[in-house]
C-alpha cells in the first residue's frame, strides 16, 4: 500500500509533459522493474495456488504445477462446494464479519467522535484507557476465563465483542475527525442541531473516506481472524470459515513428536487441490471488495496523517 | 492487518505465543488449586449407572444411562456428524451418551492445554501420547488414573496377556502414580521406518537391507545407477531417521530422545549424546553425507508435517529412492510416482527399521495413544461407572472390532477363522478396502475414527485392516528385530522437574545442533571431546546425578 501511495504522489508532483531528464528515466526504469519484480514475487505464490485448485492432487505432488493447470478439472471446486460444513462455515464467516463491522463501526465512531472533542472533560482518561489496552492485555488464560464467565462461549459475541474497538483505527479515526472544520459545527449548533444530529448528518457524511477504510479494516480483520473463534467455539458448526481452513491446511505443522507426525501423515490425504480450492474460495470475497475500496483507503489513512 | 486486534505483535510467532502464555499462564492459574490427593472413592455413593459384576470381555451396559463429554479432535478431512451410526451404535450398547467438544485438528494441543488450564475440559481426553500428560500432573487438573485401575478388568488383563507391565510403571509420574492410560498394542511395530523403492534397490541388486551396512552398500550401488540422486531422505528435519536408527547404536535421538538417558549396561541411566555408539551412529551418517547418499536438503528444510512434501518430488523425480515415512507416507510416494514413473512400474514398501552394532533392536511401540480425565470427575456419582465404560471402550476387543469395522453382520461378516470382510456396498476409503462403495463406514457412519479407533489393537484387529505389505511388515519386525528393553524408570518430582527441564533443555540444544553440524560436515567429528566438554560445561554431570537418584529412589520405593 505504501508503494501506491508514493508512486500516486510522485506522480502528482511532476506535471504531465514536462521533459523527462536522464536520470528521472533511468530512475524510472529502475523503479518499474523493481516494482515489477516485487509484484510478480507477491502474485506467483497466488498463482500457484490458483492453478493447483485447478489441478489433479497427483500432479501437484509430483511438483508438476506452477502457473499453469495440469491435468484440468472442476471436480475438486464441485467437492469442496457439496460439503455442508464448508457452507455453514462460510455463512458463519460473513455472518461474524458483518455484525462484528457494524459493531466494531458504530463504538469506534463514536467514541473517536467524543475523544475528538478538546472541551470534553476527562478526555485525557477516556483516551488513557484506550490506550493502555494497545500496550497490555490480561494474557491468554485470564482472557478465556473471563469469556467463559460472561457466558460468551459458544456464542457469535465471543468472536465480534472484544476485537470490537481496535485502537490503532480509533486513533486514526480521531485524528480525523480533529481535522474537520469546526466552523461546520458551530453553524450545525446556530441551526438548531443536537450532538447526534452533528454527529449523524454532517459529520459522518463527510467521512466518507475514513469510514470506508476502517470498515475495510475492521472486515479484512474479522474476515482473517481465527484465533477468536478457535479459543472460544468448541462446536464446529459455530467455526468460521478461516478455522476450517487452518485445519485443513495448518494441519500438519507439528511434528516435534511422533505422536503428531503420525496423525498428521493422516491428514496428509487432505490433498492439495482441496487446500487450494478452500484457500481461492476464502479470498475471494475480500479480493473483489478490494479494488472498489482501494481509492477510499488510500486518501482514508492519509488524511489526518499530516497534522499530527 | 491481523494486529487490529492487538493480541500480538506479530502473527507469524502466534504459535509460539499460545505455547508460551499456555505454559505461564496455566502453571499460575493451577498453582492455586492443586489437589490435595484425595483419592478415596466412595463406591456406594459413586457406582450410579455402574455394572455390578462388571468383567473382563463383557459387553458394558450402564444400569441407568447417563451422558459423558468427550474432547473431539476434529480431522479436517472426517467432519464430525452426530449422525454417525457411532454414536447412536454405543449410546444404545452402554446406554451412555457422549457429547463432544469439538476442537480443530490444527491446533488441538494448543486449545486442549487451554481447557485444561482453565479447569474447563471434557471428562474425557483422548488421543493423549504417553508423556503429553506430564506437564498437567503437578496441577492436579486429571487424575491419578494408577488409583482407579481396580475398576478397569481389560485393561489389567490385556496388560498381563501382552507382558506391558514394565512399560505400565514407566508411565509413573514421582509420586508413584500415571495419570493416562495409554491404548494397547499387541505387536510392537514401529510406525516409522524406512519406506524403499523396492524395485530399484532390487533392480541394483542389494534387496532389502537388513542392517545400516547392507543400507549403505545398496545406496552406493544406486547412487552408481543414479549419479544425480541423494538416495536416502528424511522429510522430518532429521528426527525421524535419527529416531529409529538410534536403537541400531544403543542410542537414543530425534524423536525418540526424550530425556536423553539410556542404560549403560549396569541398570544405571547415562546420557546417551556422549556415549561411543552415538559417536559412531553420527559418523554412521557423516560417511553417508560425504558419500552424496544422504539428501542434506531434506535434513535441515522446514517441513510440512506429512514428511511427504519436497521428500515425495523428489522421490517422484527419481531422486530419492529411500525416506523415513509410515505407511501413510508410502501410499503418498506411489501416488506421486504413478503421475510420473507409472502405475505398475514402482514397488514401495515399509521395510523394518535397519539393525546396527546393537543388533537388530527396535524401539518397544506397545502404547499408542490413550486418554487422560479430568480430575473434577472424582466427585461424580456416575464416576465408577465411566471407568467402566472407558474400560469398555478402550479395551475390549469386542468393543475394539466394533469401533474399527462397525456393527457385526451390517456392515461386516466374520468368518468361522476369525477373518474380517466389509460387506460390499460399504467402503473404508483410507485404507483402500472397497473403494467405491457408495457407504464409507469412516466418513459416513464414524467407525474407523481417529480419536478412538486406532488406539487399543490386537495384532489380528491391526492386520484385518492393513495393506498386504503391511502385513508383511509386521510380520518381519516379530520375526527379524528385538524391541528394546524399557530403561529403568526414573520418574522426577515437582522440584526436580522444574531443575531437570532447566538443565536438559540447553542441553538438548547443544545435541541437536551438534549432531546436525556434525553429519553435515559443519564442524569435524575430531572435535567430539571439545563437544563432549561443552555439554559438561552446561552441568551434564548434574543433570544426569539428577536422573540417577530419582532412579534409584524409585527402585528403592518400588522394591
Amino acid at each position: 500500500m505504501v508503494t501506491d501511495v508514493r508512486t500516486t504522489d510522485l506522480a502528482m508532483v511532476k506535471p504531465r509533459g514536462t521533459a523527462r531528464t536522464r536520470g528521472e528515466r533511468v530512475f524510472g526504469a529502475v523503479n518499474a522493474t523493481l516494482l515489477v519484480l516485487l509484484c510478480v514475487g507477491m502474485l506467483y505464490p497466488f498463482i500457484t495456488v490458483l492453478a493447483q485448485s485447478f489441478s489433479s492432487s497427483g500432479a501437484i505432488k509430483a511438483g508438476q504445477v506452477n502457473f499453469l493447470p495440469v491435468g484440468f478439472n472442476l471436480d475438486t471446486y464441485a467437492a469442496v462446494m457439496s460439503n455442508d460444513m464448508f457452507w455453514r462455515n462460510y455463512g458463519n464467516t460473513v455472518l461474524y464479519t458483518v455484525v462484528g463491522t457494524a459493531i466494531a463501526m458504530t463504538l469506534t465512531t463514536t467514541y473517536a467522535f467524543v475523544l475528538s472533542k478538546p472541551h470534553l472533560k476527562g478526555r485525557k482518561v477516556l483516551i488513557g484507557i484506550a490506550v493502555f489496552t494497545m500496550f497490555f492485555n490480561g494474557g491468554l488464560v485470564p482472557n478465556y476465563v473471563l469469556i467463559s464467565a460472561l457466558e460468551m462461549k459458544n456464542t457469535m459475541w465471543a468472536i465480534v465483542l472484544p476485537g470490537a474497538i481496535s485502537v490503532f483505527n480509533l486513533l486514526v479515526m480521531k485524528a480525523f475527525f480533529e481535522n474537520l472544520p469546526k466552523e461546520l459545527e458551530e453553524a450545525a449548533q446556530i441551526d438548531g442541531l443536537g450532538w447526534y444530529g452533528i454527529f449523524g448528518r454532517i459529520v459522518l457524511p463527510l467521512s466518507k473516506a475514513v469510514i470506508a477504510t476502517m470498515v475495510l479494516f475492521y472486515s479484512v480483520a474479522f474476515w482473517n481472524d481465527w484465533f477468536a473463534a478457535f479459543l472460544y467455539l468448541d462446536k464446529s458448526e459455530l467455526f468460521p470459515i478461516t478455522l476450517f481452513l487452518r485445519n485443513l491446511i495448518a494441519g500438519a505443522s507439528t511434528t516435534a513428536s511422533e505422536g503428531a507426525a503420525a496423525a498428521g501423515s493422516t491428514t496428509a490425504q487432505v490433498s492439495a487441490n482441496i487446500q487450494a480450492v478452500t484457500m481461492i474460495l476464502t479470498v475471494i470475497p475480500i479480493l473483489t471488495i478490494y479494488p472498489f475500496v482501494q481509492r477510499y483507503f488510500v486518501s482514508g489513512v492519509m488524511l489526518g496523517s499530516v497534522k499530527g | 492487518m491481523s494486529s487490529v486486534f492487538g493480541r500480538t505483535p506479530s502473527g507469524a510467532t502466534r504459535r509460539r505465543v499460545i505455547g508460551f502464555s499456555l505454559a505461564a499462564g496455566g502453571a499460575a492459574a493451577l498453582a492455586a488449586c492443586s489437589d490435595d490427593g484425595g483419592t478415596e472413592i466412595d463406591v456406594e455413593a459413586q457406582s450410579k449407572g455402574a455394572m455390578e459384576n462388571f468383567a473382563a470381555d463383557m459387553q458394558f451396559t450402564a444400569t441407568e444411562p447417563f451422558t459423558l463429554s468427550v474432547l473431539w479432535t476434529d480431522w479436517p478431512d472426517l467432519p464430525i456428524t452426530d449422525q454417525w451410526q457411532f454414536f447412536k451404535e454405543v449410546e444404545k450398547r452402554t446406554n451412555v451418551k457422549m457429547e463432544v467438544t469439538n476442537i480443530p485438528f490444527s491446533d488441538a494441543t494448543e486449545k486442549r492445554s487451554l481447557l485444561i488450564s482453565a479447569g474447563d475440559a471434557p471428562t474425557v481426553i483422548p488421543l493423549v501420547y504417553t508423556g503429553d500428560e506430564s506437564s498437567f500432573v503437578s496441577s492436579g487438573a486429571i487424575l491419578p488414573m494408577s488409583d482407579y485401575v481396580e475398576h478397569m478388568p481389560n485393561f489389567q488383563k490385556y496388560v498381563e496377556e501382552w507382558d506391558l507391565g514394565d512399560m505400565v510403571n514407566n508411565l509413573k509420574q514421582a509420586d508413584g502414580k500415571y495419570y493416562m492410560l495409554p491404548g494397547l498394542q499387541e505387536v510392537s511395530v514401529p510406525v516409522f521406518t524406512v519406506v524403499i523403492r523396492k524395485d530399484v534397490f532390487e533392480e541394483v541388486g542389494a534387496g532389502v537391507p537388513q542392517t545400516w551396512d547392507e543400507m549403505r552398500a545398496a545406496l552406493v550401488k544406486i547412487k552408481e545407477k543414479y549419479p544425480d540422486s541423494k538416495p536416502l531422505a528424511d522429510g522430518f528435519e532429521g528426527a525421524s531417521m535419527l529416531n529409529y536408527a538410534s536403537h541400531a547404536w544403543g542410542a537414543r535421538a530425534g524423536w525418540g530422545f526424550g530425556n536423553g538417558m539410556v542404560d549403560d549396561g549396569s541398570g544405571k541411566l547415562e546420557y546417551t549424546a556422549v556415549t561411543e555408539g552415538y559417536k559412531q551412529m553420527v559418523e554412521f551418517f557423516r560417511g553417508l553425507v560425504e558419500d552424496g547418499l544422504l539428501d542434506t536438503d531434506s535434513m535441515t528444510a522446514a517441513n510440512d508435517g506429512s514428511g511427504g512434501g519436497s521428500v515425495t518430488e523428489k522421490v517422484a523425480g527419481n531422486l530419492v529412492f529411500a525416506a523415513s515415512g509410515s505407511p501413510g507416507t508410502a501410499i503418498e510416494f506411489q501416488q506421486a510416482l504413478n503421475e510420473t514413473v507409472g502405475e505398475g512400474n514402482h514397488e514401495v514398501v515399509v521395510i523394518p527399521p535397519p539393525g546396527g552394532p546393537a543388533g537388530q533392536i527396535v524401539e518397544p511401540r506397545n502404547f499408542w495413544n490413550g486418554f487422560m480425565l479430568n480430575a473434577e470427575i472424582a466427585d461424580s456419582e456416575n464416576f465408577v461407572a465411566i471407568l467402566q465404560f472407558l474400560d469398555w471402550l478402550y479395551y475390549n476387543q469386542e468393543a475394539r472390532e466394533l469401533i474399527r469395522w462397525g456393527v457385526l453382520d451390517e456392515t461386516y461378516t466374520k468368518d468361522a477363522s476369525g477373518k474380517i470382510t466389509l460387506k460390499p456396498e460399504f467402503s473404508l476409503n483410507a485404507y483402500n478396502i472397497n473403494p467405491g462403495a457408495p457407504t464409507d463406514i469412516q466418513r459416513d457412519l464414524g467407525w474407523s475414527n481417529a480419536v478412538f479407533a486406532d488406539s487399543s489393537e490386537s495384532r489380528a484387529l491391526k492386520e484385518s485392516y492393513n495393506s498386504p505389505t503391511f502385513v508383511e511388515y509386521v510380520e518381519a519386525v516379530l520375526s527379524s528385530r528385538t524391541p528394546r528393553d524399557p530403561n529403568p524408570p526414573a520418574p522426577l518430582d515437582e522440584a526436580e522437574l522444574e531443575s531437570s527441564s532447566l538443565m536438559a533443555t540447553p542441553l538438548k540444544d547443544t545435541v541437536d545442533t551438534n549432531t546436525l553440524k556434525f553429519i553435515l560436515g559443519e564442524r569435524d567429528i575430531a572435535e567430539w571431546d571439545d563437544y563432549v566438554g561443552e555439554l559438561e560445561a552446561q552441568g551434564l554431570q548434574q543433570y544426569v546425578d539428577l536422573i540417577n537418584t530419582a532412579r534409584e529412589r524409585f527402585e528403592e520405593e518400588n522394591s
